[in-house]
């Protein structure tokens, strides 16, 4: 399914919806902007885990998942606005919205070498009209979010198999292997990179090599290289409502020294109505009572309708 | 479903296969066919009793290149083809298209725009894929695009109200110890193969799978699509488990590769 189509889609849904339930889709509305602009977020501790586990032992935390703070508009002031938005709405104090996605260095800000720092400004001057192909968010003609964008690039479905961990997205697949097995050869470069993880009580910890370095940070125009290592902890807390994403990246030829990025996610269950952003499930069609969600194809292969601001072309 | 080779046979089954062994082939034969059995017995299962299809599978068939039967030519190798009867039933009018997807091959296969193969050719594309297995579904990964394809096993149908999809919607049930899969709601634009065999948005599909031995899937698909075809034919392949140490899926987005040397950025001159 295109996006088009899934937009298609998603306005039939909410037509049909309407007729019989308008008071349900503004509460729906409601939760998905309270879910997406959180503004702080709370700091889950590495410990123990007592909750349920998988048949192989793992911490049971499948299901659908979805950042709390906002898109992919802007990486360091998240809730700020696409930077060089000519039709950017005013904006109160800083400290009224979500903090970084760079908690170390404390300043909030990447710790790009100077010559990747005028890359950056020249995208996000680029980027609202490209006429350089680099200007153009890679994620717009559906090439995978990477990372770390896909975690805050629409809600996902981890499932779990054993010696599996593995991350749906909208457009692209994460497979990460729990066992030992060595990483793929330095020179296979890739949007997701390879991951190879393992749990350590609530906490998944994954290395990440083998990256490609051409997923952006978002439309902010941040990036890493195709040398980067990236150390990930996935935090998760112990009513395993939430897990708090915690990487290190390493990667001396864009940054002078390493940074942790954090993002917050929270978990959607079949408790809660369907977003179409967050939670873009539809409920499956069966002979019982109980809910059962289920997404739509997984697919994005071919998004020759464009979509993403200023790279779709109608 | 292959009854023989089915652990919940109903007991009469079971006697009647058991004196028919005996009688017709003998107590050597009889050795073996327990040897078979316990083959099977020793597949792979889900907690609750289902075969558990998670690996990494590919087919060793020439499928891809052409399902049906055909001589070397430049861009393949020769194949006995994998039709039941051979050829596809095409409509007559159909028959010319696929003459003109043949004729201009190689530019209008979706597969080299980096389109994702779609149902069946996925399983008969020759490049590995891994099924991920739990009872409520099974999630098929492809290298190519990483596009994951759903298999719903927790009893659910297709949806009413069904949008045009890349790889379809997919129901399984099971026959015994055979996956049976009914697939509809397709766009129509994906191939079956390199050489122009096709399929119209009315495609429906009838997938069975099952184990032959622990490392060996029989994949069978029934294609209806009285757009294109004149009658349902079927199409079958094997499937061989990926067992190299420390095999694994790479991720494979050739879509990605016409702008992908814009990025990352790097230093100027």
């Amino acid at each position: 399914m295109t996006h088009a189509d899934k937009g298609r889609a998603a306005l039939r849904r909410a037509a049909l919806s309407a007729a019989v339930a308008v008071a349900a889709l503004a509460a729906n509305d409601a939760s998905a902007q309270e879910s997406r602009w959180e503004t702080s977020y709370p700091i889950i501790e590495s410990g123990e885990w007592t909750g349920p586990r998988t048949r192989d032992g793992q911490p049971d935390i499948s299901g659908h998942w979805s950042n709390t703070i906002a898109n992919h508009n802007n990486f360091t002031d998240p809730q700020g606005g696409i930077p060089n938005d000519p039709n950017a709405r005013p904006l109160g104090p800083r400290e009224e919205r979500a903090p970084s996605r760079v908690t170390d260095p404390p300043d909030g800000k990447l710790p790009l070498q100077p010559w990747a720092k005028k890359k950056v400004e020249e995208f996000r001057i680029g980027f609202h009209n490209p006429v350089y192909p680099g200007h153009v968010e890679p994620n717009a003609r559906c090439a995978p979010g990477g990372i770390p964008k896909s975690l805050y690039w629409h809600g996902y479905e981890i499932a779990q198999y054993p010696g599996y961990v593995v991350f749906f997205f909208d457009n692209g697949t994460r497979i990460i292997h729990l066992d030992d097995k060595p990483h793929l050869p330095e020179n296979i470069k890739l949007w997701n990179g390879d991951s190879r993880g393992r749990w350590e009580g609530n906490t998944l910890i994954v290395e990440v090599r083998n990256v490609n370095g051409k997923a952006l940070f978002g439309r902010s125009g941040e990036f890493i290289s195709e040398n980067a290592r990236i150390l990930e902890r996935y935090i998760f807390s112990p009513d395993g409502k939430r897990y708090n994403y915690v990487a290190t990246f390493d990667d001396p030829t864009v940054y002078t020294r390493p940074f942790t990025v954090t993002i917050p996610a929270r978990k959607w269950t079949e408790e809660d109505p369907a977003t179409g952003w967050h939670f873009d499930v539809i409920d499956a069609k069966h002979d019982g009572d109980e809910r059962i969600v289920e997404v739509f194809e997984r697919v994005c292969v071919e998004n020759n309708g464009g979509f993403g601001m200023p790279a779709a072309k109608p | 479903m292959n009854l023989a080779h089915s652990v919940r046979k109903s007991q009469p089954l079971r006697d009647l296969k058991r004196i028919g062994v005996a009688l017709l082939l003998g107590a050597t034969l009889a050795s073996a066919r327990h040897a078979a059995a316990d083959c099977l017995d020793d597949i792979p299962r889900l907690p609750n009793g289902r075969p558990d299809f998670s690996g990494i599978w590919q087919t060793t068939s020439a499928a891809d290149y052409d399902l049906e039967p055909h001589a070397h030519r430049h861009d393949a190798p020769p194949g006995p083809g994998v039709i039941e009867g051979h050829f596809i039933p095409y409509l007559p009018e159909a028959l010319e298209q696929r003459k003109e997807n043949f004729e201009n091959r190689h530019t209008d296969d979706p597969t080299l725009k980096g389109f994702t193969p779609g149902v069946p050719r996925m399983i008969y594309y020759p490049a590995p894929f891994q099924i991920f297995q739990r009872e409520r579904d099974l999630i098929i990964v492809q290298q190519f695009g990483h596009s994951a394809r759903t298999i719903h096993t927790n009893g659910t149908q297709h949806p009413d109200d069904l949008y045009d999809l890349w790889m379809g919607d997919s129901r399984g049930t099971w026959e015994g110890d055979t996956l049976v899969v009914d697939v509809i709601g397709f766009n129509g634009r994906t191939w079956l193969d390199r050489s122009g065999n096709y399929h119209s948005d009315q495609l429906h599909v009838v997938e069975r799978w099952r184990f032959l031995d622990k490392n060996t899937i029989e994949y069978t698909a029934t294609l209806e699509d009285p757009k294109v075809y004149a009658r349902p034919w079927t199409l079958s392949v094997i499937l061989h488990r990926h067992r190299e140490k420390n095999f694994q899926l790479i991720e494979d987005y050739r879509y990605t590769l016409e702008y992908a040397d814009y990025y990352p950025p790097k230093p100027d001159e």
